[in-house]
């Protein structure tokens, strides 16, 4: 019995540190790069995108739990996008009426958290296949995986194209701002800076 | 004994030819360059040139170390670099930038692809966009050349800034193109200037006549082979005597367009960098034509005044494909693409 | 009669949950729109303020106002009368768009009470290059338009951008993002006062 509780305590540790770190989906399963380069640069839109996407892979997860077992395989992929599209729907017109200027910053990519590789992958991996309490805890770690990865690249391109971090100036005022971290190129260069360094702590591990 | 008996594959030709040599060549021949830059824009060349040498220097002696590989300063291919991307910077750019940039230079541009020989673009211009990108304003700050500036009236302190900052004879033309007020008012004025180098603009590219210098040696030397550079400077010639066959009042004439800006700056020492460049004839051909024609669209239609930055990059990135098209077909064999 | 019962026990799931999810994103949209349409007119409003800091209210000209749109079909303006304490018309407010450097631009242009002078415009929603295209949100820039006079307007790369007159002073270096602006302005603005003296909201008897 206690054997048992032990187990369970020990895949759900698991579950949530895979999302965290070891399978964390910008760095290492390399899925949602579209809002990865596109909205970090500043912190507060990529921590947006974050809670979004914590939002709809939570909700899809459970969902895709509780029916795992009326699913057809041939018809599956179909109800997971209706799910995912259902919640990302969701999640953009409450943005929209309650945070206007946040949902203009990120434009056309809240509808796209549609076709976020994330999502349907746990949905795939793992919702379909586990019970409702694993399923929620995969998502709340892929999820804050993700938003922390975002944050994180967000953080150094808002710092180096604004002077600024969280919209707070951070740098003494003789600091001349580096456009091109704002635009796409910052994007690409961070976020191929930042997976090298992770490779470079992991190497022989993992 | 049999130690000193090295056995290997043929070729058995040794020629001197070494990645050293090349840099050394390329080195000198921006010498007389280096000295216009330094005639007309005093300190300010000397600082510029000597902070981008240093900086690329050890930005390439800080990537090998950190990556463990073996130390590739001997190859002077860094100093190049720096060199090239101080020659294209503007004079008054502060040490800072020139910092920033020389880093962007050599970490991303080359030793983020594996070092000499296998980065896609060329590294100085890689450099040198990152700048103009990130640091508009300060990228477009012209200064007059020190010669001029003693020429001119003496001017009160406070008009100081505006009155030593000139535009450069592209943005002349620009501004031509876009008032509709007749582009040749401006190329009689500063035809000779340009070839002089007595004009604002980027510190290495003023003065024709000191990168013809250049030219020749590398040329001599054959440390270069004349097709991309060529090419560059007759698909420029041609595509602005069109734009000036079509518009004569708004566009300025070709041999202006040759003289003036970093267009040969760019044939002899940037797109002729062997690494990025194409390997077959037929494909130098085609990358020099294409640096050329995509130069003068920038300048005549696009936003930018100078379109050299821009098509460098863009004829490097497609270099693998034009390489492929090219390929040789080896004797009795098949093109196997 | 095999083949829909077939078809009924294979697709059961995803035709009931089609209608679930249907119904919770109208539940959504019900309660949210008003919130979202709310939100449009305040940030119009807002910033159409900022043009014209007399007006303390907004009004919606009932009357229609068409203005050419990009595929050749005319396309309707909502245009807001401001009204300075009192009820007096002190200009005139509305939102208008064009293709700019990047993306679409969106404006809210002001103009007087006669339509005889520009008060300004604002950007509602650009996608401009930051740090060059983007200064059209800069005062530096918009201020040129403060009391231009209605009529064409013409973009200049040099000149003196204190004088206010129909001769507008590019950016440095985002002469196509300067140029949008203008164009969409002359595009709109004679079109719109055409109509409005049609409709006997301006002109001499007021």
């Amino acid at each position: 019995m206690t054997n048992e509780v032990e187990a369970k305590a020990g895949v759900y540790r698991d579950t949530l540190l895979a999302g965290l770190w070891r399978e964390n989906p910008v760095f290492r399963l390399l899925l949602g790069m579209c809002p990865t380069l596109a909205v970090t640069a500043a912190v507060k839109p990529a921590l947006t995108m974050g809670c979004c996407v914590i939002f709809v892979l939570v909700c899809s997860n459970v969902i895709i739990s509780l029916m795992r077992n009326l699913l057809k395989p041939h018809l599956r992929i179909l109800m997971f996008t209706l799910t995912i599209a259902t919640f990302v729907t969701i999640a953009d017109l409450v943005l929209r009426a309650f945070m206007p200027d946040m949902s203009e910053v990120l434009g056309p990519y809240v509808p796209l958290i549609i076709v976020n590789c994330i999502i349907i992958c746990r949905a795939e991996a793992c919702a379909s296949k586990n019970g409702v309490v694993v399923s929620v805890i995969d998502a709340v770690g892929m999820g804050v995986g993700f938003t922390g990865t975002l944050c994180v690249l967000a953080s150094i391109r808002e710092l180096l194209a604004t002077g600024k971090i969280f919209e707070v100036a951070v740098m003494p005022d003789a600091y001349v701002p580096w456009a091109a971290m704002g635009m796409p190129v910052g994007a690409f260069v961070t976020l191929g800076l930042m997976l090298g360094l992770v490779n470079l702590t992991s190497k022989g591990r993992a | 004994m049999l130690r000193d008996i090295s056995v290997s594959f043929s070729p058995h030709i040794s020629h001197p030819l070494s990645t050293r040599s090349v840099m050394v060549d390329v080195v000198i021949s921006l010498a007389p360059a280096m000295a216009a830059a330094g005639y007309y824009f005093r300190l300010r060349a000397l600082i510029l040139v000597a902070t981008c040498v240093i900086a690329s220097v050890a930005t390439e002696f800080i990537c090998n170390t950190i990556r463990k590989k073996a130390c590739s300063l001997g190859d002077f291919s860094a100093v190049v670099t720096g060199i090239i991307l101080a020659l294209s910077l503007p004079p008054r750019l502060p040490v800072w930038t020139a910092v920033i940039g020389s880093v962007f230079a050599i970490a991303i541009g080359k030793m983020v692809f594996g070092g000499l020989g296998s980065n896609i673009f060329n590294p100085a211009m890689v450099g040198r966009t990152f700048l103009a990108v990130s640091f508009g304003a300060l990228m477009t700050t012209w200064a007059t050349p020190a010669t001029l500036d003693a020429k001119m009236p003496k001017i009160a302190p406070e008009n100081m800034i505006h009155a030593r900052t000139q535009a450069t004879p592209l943005a002349w033309s620009k501004m031509a193109i876009n008032n509709e007020l007749g582009a040749d008012i401006y190329a009689e004025q500063n035809f000779k200037w340009t070839v002089t180098g007595e004009v604002g603009g980027c510190l290495g590219e003023t003065s024709v006549i000191a990168l013809v210098i250049g030219a020749v040696y590398l040329l001599m030397r054959r440390t270069v082979a004349f097709h991309i550079p060529l090419a560059v400077v007759l698909s420029a010639f041609v595509f602005g005597t069109i734009a000036y066959w079509i518009d004569s009042y708004s566009y300025v004439q070709p041999f202006y367009h040759l003289t003036s800006g970093g267009l040969l700056l760019c044939a002899f020492f940037i797109a002729a960098d062997p690494v990025t460049a194409p390997l077959t004839r037929r494909g130098m051909w085609i990358f020099g034509i294409g640096v050329g024609a995509l130069t003068m669209l920038i300048r005549i239609v696009g936003g930018y005044p100078e379109g050299v930055m821009f098509s460098v990059l863009i004829m490097n990135a497609v270099t693998p494909l034009i390489d492929r098209l090219c390929k040789r077909v080896p004797a009795g064999g098949k093109p196997n693409v | 009669m095999g083949g829909l019962r077939h078809f009924i026990e294979q697709s059961w799931l995803l035709i009931v949950s089609s209608f679930v999810f249907g119904l919770l994103l109208a539940a959504t949209n019900y309660a949210l729109a008003p919130t979202i349409e709310q939100n449009r007119i305040d940030k119009l409003n807002t910033l159409a303020k900022g043009l014209l800091p007399d007006a303390i209210h907004f009004r919606e000209v009932t009357e229609r106002i068409e203005i050419a749109s990009s595929r050749g079909k005319n396309s309707e303006v909502s245009v807001y009368q401001g009204e300075a304490d009192g009820g007096k018309c002190v200009g005139w407010s509305f939102a208008v768009s064009g293709s700019g450097f990047a993306d679409k631009i969106d404006l809210v242009v002001a103009v007087d009470a006669d339509f005889e002078k520009l008060a300004g415009y604002d950007v509602l929603m650009s996608n401009e290059t930051p740090g060059f295209g983007d200064k059209i949100k800069d005062h530096f820039y918009r201020d040129q338009f403060k009391g231009a006079p209605i009529g064409e307007l013409k973009v200049l790369t040099s000149g003196n951008a204190a004088k206010i007159d129909s001769e507008i002073i590019a950016i440095s270096g985002a002469t196509i993002s300067s140029e949008a602006v203008v164009a969409i302005l002359n595009d709109t603005l004679t079109r719109i006062k055409e109509q409005m003296e049609k409709k006997g909201l301006i002109g001499d008897d007021k």
